[in-house]
């Protein structure tokens, strides 16, 4: 290169030039670094910033606790418990993993049956892999057994921690589950409706009953707080300068329930009867109690996931049906309580009067060829419709009937509330069937049955098509007795804030009403004291000391047994009713044997709480 | 003392102050015992540097030409040494244990390369046009070129080839001759970007090489490897596995691939964005010490400064590496002897080259190629390489003379 050709200042001008082009390019190249860090430090700021929080910061939901359900006296009926979670969390096993995944294998109960399976365990090791800073829950819902036995073994168990979560709770196991209703896990197919945008993943809802109608209530407002995390995940603490929301409790629900009518409703169903119980306030629709038959624990629906399939699957293939609460989802036919809107339709048309004799009754009674019986084979003679309402006879509503026609007879019974859902605030509710010759037929078209003369006998006394529920059943005769009008039934009395606080009331509604003559309601109110207060009364099982109450039983034939539903509807006091009740056991014989007792028991508690009171005790 | 460059000196101590500052803030979340901890010991690699880089400066001048040829023959065997026996380390074979110390062969092959060629090349000229010229310089280039390669070290690889390139400058090659030296490499390149710049660089290496009157041989050898090398790397671009592809795909496109390869330089740029202006202070910023900016106080220390000190940081520091490797080359103004001018160009270039490819790194301009940054990044091995080229810059600048 510089060979000695050159002259030394030759030489020095080209090392000059070199250094210069070096220098230069040197130079360019930091300005163009320093360009592009002027970039992102200046122009692309503010969106690199926000890339830096985001990274550093998470947002933690802060659950609210839900809302509590009372009676209306104040008594607790549904409230929260904590329940413990065995949970994993991976971040924290450091190197011990296999030693800590065979420690928990080998973990037994008092009865040496082992805890954790190990394929489930294995599963939730290598979740925790993936998301090392999460808890992985291994035992949900742990007894207080289990958590004693982890929290002793602690320290061999690192990694293994207790998560606390708030999960529904029923003092009174089995009692009201019905109405309550539960609450588990939101599935993935709800997350995606977009109603529920406010759930996320492992929240718990309400699925049936008041937890699901008043969900809204129940669930308060969630909370958040953001953290610091590290690349890795781990929270490092509070992030500093950024909002805080305290999480709001869910809002108490104030029912109508009486929990101590509550209570000697549920006692008073003899053991392994299927059935459903219904008091309500025929002035205002408000539920005092509801009971239905066979029981259902809510508390299996907190239990551990495994579990509830187990105890789900049992009660969801049980023949009984557990599930279904038979007070409103249950249709029965109306059976003899249905005789009350037979002579409600005859009285206020003016078909029939007070006085009104038929054919005498000798245990049956000719229509066409066909021989219809009366429930008694011995007949009961020469009747009016008191009399026939007080024993029940057959023989004279056939009759009545043939007269009155099926358009009076539905038209009554819609008038009453048959024939559509009466509204109850929980969900489930069905509509029964009210039956004239257009409904009939439609109803069976299918089967190409064609409307006859003949049905108006089955009518007339409640049977044939007709469906009612017992809900429905119940606010018939108390709107027939108040005579002011049918009221929605419902449960909401009040909406009260975690603090006490009113928020809502619910208002009575009248949704039908209810007209019927006074003379025809004074009529019927005659029949229904001698049900229960006559000599020869069908329901004077129902009798309560000092009190007038009234009342009308019925044994619906059914396809299902060979005994009758046994039926009885009652309301007192007769003159100015507060509380109606109505029971309804199914294949379990006569209404005035079998049903009439147990409403006497509610409506001696009604009246009478003190006594019964110690009576249960 | 008067002829010490304080300029050179001062820039170089602020670098070191800054470097030992940035590991400590990016490090001192650890429990360690002082004496552990990173900034510690990279007190203590500097010490070490600091003593080796002023006994070389005390050496005779001729020292280097003695040991040149000796000191690059037994590089390569502690070269061919690693390639079986090497501490394995990030999957590559690079380190070697010597008494309980671990260095890295390739940090030390640079120097001996530095020297060998520079030895060569002052002594012998070369010519483009006279393709016997660059045979030796090609083989002392490739033995070490190769074997670094294969371990497999791309970056230094890398700086390997800058130092042929600027020595080749120094030694007697024209600008056009290096221009038309790299086209075939250029196409490869060029030709997967884009097929209209490829056309247009084989255009321009025709036109040049017409212009300024190379030989015909030449020519046609230029423009067959440009033509041949473009066709050649857009059939092995098809070709290739799909994570090849990826691999290159991430590197143009970071974000594409957020979470592996590309996380590292997305995350190094919002570090450095979120710097703003004037940084987020000393010790401060999520992005390194919420563990977000990986390998922060090696590779990415340089984004470590961008987000606490901000671009008034980036710009100090920037200037400061500036006026040092602006003092290292005006050496060359003060001698002409070949030996003594190459010596600094090389020297000069490895401290350039690292400097260069780590910032551009960090700001996505550059695929992750490992380099670190010199006087800055953690790491002893590369402190010392680092403090030896000082030593022997200061070295050139005072007895550069006495050299005849």
């Amino acid at each position: 290169m510089l060979s000695n050709s050159q002259q030394p200042e030759e030489i020095r001008l080209e090392i000059n030039l070199k250094t210069l082009v070096f220098a230069c390019v040197c130079a360019i190249v930091f300005l163009i670094l320093a360009l592009r860090f002027l970039q992102l430090q200046y122009f692309e700021y503010d969106n690199n910033m926000k890339r830096a929080e985001e990274n550093r910061v998470r947002k933690i939901d802060i659950k609210a606790n839900r809302g509590y359900i009372l009676d209306r006296n104040g008594v607790i009926l549904v409230r929260n418990r904590p329940s413990y979670q065995i949970s994993l969390l991976y971040s924290n096993l450091k190197t011990n993993v296999d030693s800590v995944f065979s420690r928990l294998l080998k973990i037994t109960d008092s009865n040496g049956k082992r805890l954790l399976d190990s394929s489930a365990l294995a599963f939730s090791f290598e979740k925790g892999r993936y998301q090392r800073f999460k808890y992985q829950r291994l035992i949900e819902d742990a007894s207080l057994e289990t958590v004693a036995l982890f929290e002793e073994r602690g320290e061999d168990l690192p990694g293994i921690e207790i998560v606390v979560e708030s999960r529904r709770d029923y003092p009174f196991g089995s009692y009201g589950s019905h109405i309550f209703g539960y609450t588990s896990e939101i599935s993935e197919k709800e997350l995606e409706a977009p109603e529920n945008s406010y759930y996320v993943m492992g929240d718990r809802i309400g699925k049936k009953g008041l937890e699901l109608s008043y969900e809204k209530e129940f669930r308060g407002e969630n909370g958040f707080r953001y953290v610091e995390v590290n690349a890795m995940g781990r929270v490092m603490g509070p992030a500093t300068g950024t909002p805080f929301m305290q999480a709001v409790s869910g809002n108490t629900l104030v029912t109508t329930i009486d929990w101590k009518l509550q209570e000697v409703a549920e006692a008073a169903i003899p053991e392994g009867l299927k059935g459903a119980v219904v008091a309500l306030n025929p002035q205002n629709g408000e539920i005092y109690a509801m009971v239905s038959r066979p029981p259902l624990d809510p508390n299996i629906f907190s239990l551990e996931k495994r579990e509830l399939h187990k105890a789900w699957a049992s009660v969801a293939l049980d023949s009984a049906k557990p599930l279904t609460n038979r007070a409103i989802s249950g249709t029965y036919p109306p059976a003899s309580v249905f005789k009350v809107i037979t002579s409600a339709a005859g009285l206020d048309n003016n078909v029939i009067s007070e006085h009104t004799k038929y054919k005498t009754c000798l245990g049956g009674f000719h229509f066409g060829n066909r021989y219809a019986k009366c429930w008694r084979g011995g007949g009961h003679g020469v009747l009016n419709v008191i009399g026939a309402l007080r024993e029940s006879c057959d023989v004279f509503f056939y009759q009545a009937g043939l007269d009155i026609g099926h358009r009076r007879i539905s038209d009554m019974s819609r008038r009453f509330g048959f024939g559509s859902a009466l509204g109850v605030d929980i969900p489930g509710e069905r509509s029964g069937l009210v039956i004239d010759s257009a409904s009939y037929e439609k109803w069976f078209e299918k089967r190409g049955w064609k409307w006859s003369q003949g049905e108006i006998l089955n009518i007339s006394i409640g049977q044939g098509a007709l469906l009612v529920t017992p809900l429905q059943q119940t606010a018939m005769i108390g709107a027939i007795a108040w005579g002011q009008g049918l009221y929605k039934p419902h449960f909401l009395k009040e909406v009260k804030s975690p603090e006490g606080e009113l928020l809502k009331k619910f208002e009575p509604v009248k949704i039908s009403e209810g007209k019927i003559s006074e003379q025809t309601r004074q009529a019927i109110l005659k029949g229904l004291d001698e049900v229960v207060n006559s000599p020869r009364g069908t329901g004077r099982r129902a009798i309560v000391r000092g009190i007038k109450v009234g009342g009308k039983t019925g044994s619906a034939e059914n396809p299902h047994g060979d005994k009758t539903h046994a039926w009885f509807a009652a309301v007192a006091p007769l003159e100015a009713p507060e509380i109606a009740v109505g029971v309804v056991l199914e294949n379990a014989g006569g209404g005035g044997a079998m049903a009439a007792p147990i409403a006497q028991k509610i409506l001696n508690a009604y009246f009478y709480p003190d006594t019964s009171r110690k009576v249960l005790k | 003392m008067k002829k010490m460059d304080w300029l050179f000196i001062g820039s170089l101590f602020s670098l070191i102050g800054i470097g030992i500052a940035l590991v400590y803030s990016a490090t001192n979340n650890t429990e360690l015992a002082w004496y552990k901890t990173e900034w510690f010991k990279q007190i203590a690699h500097f010490a070490i540097g600091f003593l080796i880089a002023v006994t070389i400066v005390f050496l005779p001048a001729k020292f280097w030409k003695n040991i040149a040829y000796a000191f690059y023959a037994f590089s390569i065997l502690t070269l061919l040494f690693v390639m079986d026996s090497g501490h394995v380390s990030k999957g590559a074979g690079r380190w070697l244990d010597i008494a309980g110390f671990r260095f890295q062969p390739s940090e030390f092959a640079k120097i001996a390369y530095l020297l060998a060629s520079s030895l060569w090349l002052s002594k012998h000229r070369v010519n483009i046009v006279q393709p016997k010229t660059l045979i030796i310089p090609g083989l002392i280039f490739m033995v070490p070129f190769l074997l670094i390669l294969k371990q497999p070290n791309l970056g230094t690889a890398l700086v390997f080839t800058a130092m042929l390139l600027v020595q080749l400058y120094w030694a007697g090659f024209r600008i056009i001759d290096l221009f038309l030296f790299v086209s075939p490499v250029a196409s490869v390149i060029l030709s997967a970007v884009s097929a209209l710049y490829w056309n247009l660089l084989i255009i321009c290496v025709f036109f040049i090489s017409i212009k300024f009157k190379y030989p015909l041989w030449l020519i046609i050898l230029i423009m067959t490897l440009g033509v041949g090398s473009g066709y050649v790397s857009q059939m092995a671009w098809h070709s290739m596995e799909a994570h090849q592809r990826d691999r290159i795909l991430t590197f143009m496109d970071p974000d594409s691939d957020p979470k592996h390869k590309g996380y590292q330089v997305i995350q190094s740029q919002v570090a450095i964005g979120s710097g703003g202006l004037f940084g987020k202070g000393f010790g401060e910023g999520s992005q390194t010490n919420l563990a977000f900016l990986p390998e922060k106080h090696t590779d990415f220390i340089f984004s470590v400064l961008g987000e606490q000190f901000g671009f008034a940081g980036i710009f100090v520091t920037l200037a400061l590496f500036f006026i040092l490797f602006l003092r290292s080359i005006m050496i060359c103004r003060l001698h002409t002897d070949g030996f003594v001018n190459l010596v600094v160009a090389g020297s000069t270039t490895i401290l350039f080259f690292h400097t260069f490819v780590n910032v551009a790194m960090t700001i996505g301009f550059m695929p992750v190629t490992g380099l670190p940054l010199p006087f800055l990044s953690y790491g002893g091995s590369f402190v010392i390489t680092c403090m030896i080229l000082v030593g022997l810059l200061t070295n050139m600048r005072l007895k550069g003379k006495d050299i005849y």
